[in-house]
């Protein structure tokens, strides 16, 4: 299965192409930057912190920034994944983060189809932002560390 | 929060394994050249860097070389960076020489060296 994913075209490009790697790299960082930098804020006013500032506007900005992150930081995750789908696959760090993305992911989608984060209970709002920082930190870490270990 | 702790420790025993095992840069290898001989066992090449299996004698090395456009313009092509290739491979070893680890500078095939990193030599 995973030598399948190996032939694709897209796979082939991002292996011998002289700039294609590089700059879908580059285009991960850029997601996870605009993901992380957006979703962090909110957590924190969503766990208890500034809540002088009024969640709403706040919540308008920073919910796309973080969404239009992850939707790069996806399309560009699994071109690197096509590099070396096997080499991937055959990690448990890899997975581990997979499932924090997934954590993290499916963490903000519930509660963007259930209550919405407007009439979501405080309680629930806390949960909310806990369960992100407790993904996205993490999976950011884990992520970098792929690079560096076997 | 236990879903947090498993994660960030093993984000931790990674970051302390680092210098051993970080491919990038020269930062984890000696500083010394060193010169392998062997066959090919085993090829992986493409981005972000090509790793061979050597079997030099009775042991075998872990020999990375260069991506792609890196391998190709020291004028290597992948039939020459396949198994049953026999070659010379001249570059730093990890410093923890048992790692049996080593990135290589140039490549020597036959008669001909091949410069991977000619701003080096």
């Amino acid at each position: 299965m995973w030598e399948t994913l190996a032939a694709l075209p897209p796979a082939e490009a991002m292996r011998t192409g002289r700039w294609l790697y590089a700059w879908v790299s580059a285009a991960h960082v850029a997601g996870l930057a605009l993901l992380v930098g957006a979703i962090l804020p909110l957590d924190l006013r969503l766990i208890g912190l500034r809540r002088d500032l009024p969640l709403a506007p706040l919540a308008a900005l920073l919910v796309p920034t973080a969404a239009t992150g992850l939707a790069v930081a996806l399309v560009s995750g699994a071109l690197l994944f096509l590099a070396g789908p096997a080499d991937y696959a055959g990690r448990w760090l890899f997975w581990g983060k997979m499932g924090l993305v997934a954590l993290g992911a499916g963490s903000a989608l519930a509660l963007h189809l259930g209550p919405g984060l407007a009439l979501a209970s405080p309680a629930r709002r806390r949960l909310a932002g806990a369960l992100s920082l407790a993904a996205w930190a993490p999976a950011l870490l884990a992520g970098r560390m792929l690079a560096f270990t076997d | 929060m236990s879903a947090l702790r498993l994660p960030l420790s093993a984000a931790l025993v990674a970051a302390l394994a680092l210098p051993a095992l970080a491919h990038h840069g020269w930062r984890w290898t000696t500083g010394d050249n060193i010169e392998l001989t062997g066959v090919i066992r085993e090829a992986d090449l493409g981005n972000p860097h090509g790793v061979l299996t050597v079997e030099a004698e009775d042991e075998t090395w872990t020999v990375e070389v260069g991506q792609p456009w890196r391998n190709e313009r020291a004028g290597l092509t992948e039939a020459m960076l396949a198994p049953g290739v026999e070659a010379t491979f001249i570059g730093e070893p990890s410093a923890d020489l048992e790692d049996r680890l080593m990135k290589a500078e140039r490549i020597r095939i036959g008669e001909r060296m091949h410069e991977l990193y000619p701003e080096r030599s």
